[in-house]
């Protein structure tokens, strides 16, 4: 199919109905998209405030499922924060994660180092392959929503708008981020 | 003299259960949101499978693996 074409009547429908149906999962993606793009914004402002934190002020311990203690520095989301803690080599930094199951909360150290910079954009970086994994999920279950809904028929433009959409949003934030670390405003 | 009958309970299948779960499923099961659920398996916590044409299913083996270990 040529994607260049004007959709048909049908595939527009479609597409309506289909935003319809995935609208929530669509917010949602915005909305930490979005989250992602301000820590990336604030990502020396963070850095600056962990650094200070691990310096001045003792802060509270949380202990992850490894047995390692870490200090509270500064919340990235209300599931992750930086912590530091210090060690023979100088204060490591971490992105530690408390997850509350249902049973109990998962505590775990996502990324760590000694540049709490490094350990920043390391963690941003895995956010977006999170990102990519969940849209590629959305558009498989968007694909398989259209077929189920509208057998027999070329689906495939309404799920490439989809596609597009979802990487927009994750490209957006990504370019914007680059320009607000670089001072450049776009 | 008839016998009233005694009403029969009516029979309840047992639940079955299923192989595998989609992510929003998964994230229901355990208490998290959905986006939690992709970031477990971004980091290997969560094994998938990618069955009908890509969609992520998580086993229900090893949504009960992470609770057990949870529970530990």
């Amino acid at each position: 199919m040529n994607y260049y074409e004007r959709p048909t009547p049908l595939q527009e429908q479609a597409n309506r109905e289909a935003m319809q149906h995935f609208t929530e999962h669509l917010n949602q993606f915005k909305t930490n998209c979005g989250a992602l793009h301000g820590i990336e914004c604030n990502l020396s402002a963070t850095a600056n405030d962990a650094l200070k934190s691990a310096l001045l002020v003792p802060g509270r311990v949380i202990q992850t499922d490894d047995g390692t203690q870490w200090q509270h520095d500064v919340d990235l989301s209300n599931v992750t924060s930086v912590c530091h803690r210090h060690t023979a080599a100088g204060v490591e930094f971490a992105v530690v994660e408390c997850l509350p199951l249902n049973s109990r909360e998962i505590k775990e150290t996502l990324n760590s180092g000694h540049n709490v910079r490094e350990v920043l954009q390391a963690f941003t970086s895995d956010q977006r392959q999170v990102l990519s994994l969940w849209k590629e999920d959305v558009k498989a279950h968007v694909r398989e929503h259209l077929g189920e809904k509208y057998p027999r028929q070329d689906m495939g433009i309404v799920v490439e708008s989809f596609e597009i959409k979802m990487a927009r949003a994750i490209s957006e934030t990504r370019m914007h981020a680059q320009s607000q670390n670089r001072g450049i405003r776009i | 003299m008839e016998t009233i009958p005694k009403n029969e309970e009516p029979t309840v299948a047992p639940p079955v259960e299923r192989l595998a779960y989609s992510v929003q499923e998964a994230a229901d099961m355990l208490g998290v949101h959905y986006f939690s659920v992709y970031r477990l398996i971004q980091r290997g916590k969560l094994k998938t499978c990618h069955a009908l044409r890509g969609k992520i299913l998580v086993p229900r083996t090893e949504l009960l693996k992470l609770l057990e270990t949870d529970l530990r």
